[in-house]
């Protein structure tokens, strides 16, 4: 492969983990609670790819969103509304054990051998063949993140929504004071986080078409150490250290030597430490910035 | 936990019909009909296996298939006269469940303890049956660490029935010399143990067969690199690619990847990746993919008994997914073989004494042989599989040759 092919691979990988870590960041922005159980909406939503797969494409795409944006609002519902005013140590606790009920269902539900999605698989195609290696999926997910972070963006900063979301974010007393209806900004988060949750569902079903029961898991674990990197409190900072995290990761599976693959996680999760120690507020926070991670 | 009695009462209902058909069918054929059925005392095996989590698919058929073969050997007359019983306690692969099953199998009367798949998972039963004296079998773990090697000294009493890695590599080495592929790109999961072995001993013996490597690739499930690795594997030269993994996700991820860039050659790969259930639909991406296995599940096993069990089992609905299904009636085969030998003693010792032994014991998967160096099987013939336009068939039956013992 040559460098450019590195690269895009790199920002491909990144991109996918913004998209997750966006849906990770929109819910604790509103809430200043972190929703560990993301990941299982990405697992539940892969399902349904899978129990949809004699649907036409597109209306299984479609059903994929209205599961996780499903998923998205049973979690609302069902643990943070009952929650709210808890510590976010207690929704911590409560969200891992939810996903890991959850990840114990689709073992029983689904069983552990995982079962095949075939769903837009023409889009692993190389567009590109030879050296470059560049396949149609990985722009698909640039472009995916890009849409749907730039769309949100406009969301947040040129719509009424967006302006209270923002202020629900920043100050959720005050926002309540000058009359911003908190349960309603707060079922937004929720819907475009179970959006964002569907995309990434269709987008890794293709390229990793076997759905396991950690498949939303081994995806979310990684982003929300990208959310920590970045800068939880503020949602740009958190998407910008999924991107990073993605991409530090796929950079050094391309360009370490054969040997010294095996520590591809060890060393992104180094870069990590080594980060926080220098700057204990998030990559991309400012200097002197509060720091409170969790 | 021990499987409820109700569920089996349920399940042997549901399905005593086809079981005494095919069991009457089947023993009936080789052993006559006019056999009593065993009336001693039973000769109880405790089953500490995993019937939920990711060990299930391969502990779960290999125990249905036994306690299908336990009711052919009992319905001809037992071990010396005695019936066989499988009690089953499902760990979930729990370190405490899995100890504390082991210890309620023995205070419910066990003599031999049966384990998972997994001699990792299967340790705190192990160490349990060891400390107890018994012999402890397990029927597909494919390391040779069911034994001393892991275990020391009190390791002489546990075995599996599963091949030794060393003889997983040295087949794959005599498949690719043999279909003239002389060039290989190696690709090795280094998430367990076993894929490093197997892909090591295939490098070894594919060099010693006159083979070369081109690329040694590397990767771990889980670190989000398979995508660049096969990259580097699709834009390789040589004639084939071996994939040591398993089917987690990566496994059709790497498929896809290799046969989207245009690399269209054989993608080898042992045991672990049997059952087509992970396959790409797509019948260009599924094709030329090849493996070794104990037995096929497309209907196509050379060996009529296995194809009979397969439909019983098939018909009870317990599909298995994988040929590993078979190392469940050939361990119990190994014990009957065992037991025989001294005579029904059920003493640990004395039945690992014989064991160890095993040279060439016929079994429903192929001649078993065990030696103090080697508690998993070396030298048993493999099914070759090969799927071809997304459909995977049976080709030929593969011994690993003069390699297999890692020589």
């Amino acid at each position: 492969m040559t460098v450019l092919g590195y690269l895009v691979d790199a920002v491909s990988l990144g991109a996918l983990y913004a998209l997750i870590a966006v849906s990770v960041g929109l819910v604790f922005g509103v809430l200043r609670q972190v929703n560990l159980a993301q990941g299982e909406v990405i697992t539940f939503g892969a399902y349904s790819l899978w129990l949809m797969r004699t649907l036409p494409t597109w209306l299984a795409i479609v059903l994929c969103f209205g599961v996780c944006i499903a998923g998205s609002l049973v979690l609302q519902v069902a643990v943070f509304r009952p929650l709210r005013g808890a510590s976010p140590l207690t929704t911590l606790i409560a969200t891992f054990g939810v996903s890991y009920g959850l990840e114990a269902l689709w073992l029983i539900v689904f069983g552990p051998s995982g079962n095949t999605v075939s769903m837009l698989t023409n889009l692993n195609d190389a567009l590109v063949g030879g050296a470059v290696a560049l396949r149609w999926i990985t722009l698909v997910e640039i472009g995916a993140a890009v849409l749907l972070l730039g769309g949100l963006l406009l969301l947040l900063f040129r719509t009424s929504l967006g302006m209270r979301m923002r202020a629900t974010a920043e100050d959720l007393r005050a926002a309540r004071l000058v009359g911003v209806r908190i349960g309603r900004v707060v079922t937004w988060a929720f819907v475009l986080s179970g959006a964002s949750a569907a995309v990434v569902a269709v987008l890794t079903t293709v390229q990793t078409p076997l759905v396991t029961p950690t498949f939303g898991l081994n995806l979310i674990i990684v982003a929300l150490v990208g959310v920590v990197l970045g800068g939880m409190d503020h949602l740009g900072r958190a998407t910008a250290g999924g991107f990073v995290v993605g991409f530090v990761n796929s950079l050094l599976g391309s360009v370490l030597p054969e040997q010294q693959l095996v520590f591809v996680t060890s060393l992104t999760f180094l870069f990590v430490v080594i980060v926080l120690v220098l700057r204990p507020a998030g990559l991309l926070a400012p200097r002197g910035a509060n720091v409170e991670r969790v | 936990m021990v499987r409820r009695p109700w569920l089996k009462a349920v399940a042997a209902l549901a399905g005593s019909v086809g079981l005494v058909v095919g069991t009457v069918g089947v023993a009936g054929a080789s052993a006559g009909l006019h056999h009593k059925a065993a009336k001693g005392k039973p000769i109880i095996i405790g089953a500490v296996i995993d019937e939920t989590s990711t060990m299930k698919p391969f502990d779960q058929p290999a125990i249905q298939a036994a306690e299908l073969w336990a009711k052919k050997v009992n319905a001809s007359g037992g071990v010396l006269g005695r019936p066989i019983q499988f009690k089953v306690y499902n760990d979930q692969l729990q370190p405490s469940a899995t100890r504390s099953d082991a210890l309620k199998a023995i205070s419910q009367g066990a003599s031999i303890l049966w384990t998972t798949c997994d001699v990792t998972f299967a340790t705190p039963a192990i160490q349990v049956g060891l400390a107890h004296h018994m012999l402890v079998v397990s029927p597909c773990t494919g390391t040779n660490e069911m034994g001393p090697s892991r275990f020391g000294a009190p390791g002489k009493l546990a075995f599996s029935f599963g091949n030794a890695p060393t003889s997983d590599g040295a087949v794959l080495a005599r498949l690719l010399i043999q279909k003239g592929w002389k060039t290989a790109t190696v690709v090795t999961d280094k998430l367990l143990t076993y894929f490093v072995d197997v892909c090591q001993n295939f490098t070894t013996d594919y060099q010693k067969m006159g083979g070369k490597i081109v690329t040694q690739l590397t990767y771990t499930t889980g670190d989000h690199t398979v995508t660049q690795v096969a990259q580097k594997a699709a834009t390789s030269s040589a004639a084939a690619t071996v994939l040591c993994t398993t089917t987690t996700p990566t496994l059709p991820a790497f498929v896809t990847s290799v046969r989207t860039l245009g690399n269209t050659k054989p993608i080898v790969g042992p045991w672990a990746i049997d059952g087509g259930f992970w396959e790409p639909s797509s019948a260009t991406v599924s094709n030329n993919i090849w493996w070794s296995t104990y037995a096929s599940v497309f209907g196509d096993d050379p060996n009529h008994q296995i194809r009979s069990l397969y439909s019983q089992m098939k018909s009870k609905g317990e599909t298995p997914q994988t040929g590993g299904f078979v190392t469940g009636p050939t361990a119990l085969q190994g014990i009957i073989a065992a037991i025989k030998r001294t005579h029904g003693t059920l003493k640990g010792s004395r039945l690992a004494a014989q064991m160890v032994k095993f040279h060439n014991v016929p079994t429903l998967s192929g001649p078993v042989s065990f030696s103090a160096k080697f508690h998993a099987v070396v030298g048993r013939p493999y099914r070759i599989i090969e799927v071809k336009n997304g459909k995977p068939h049976f080709v030929e039956m593969l011994a690993p040759g003069k390699y297999a013992g890692g020589a």
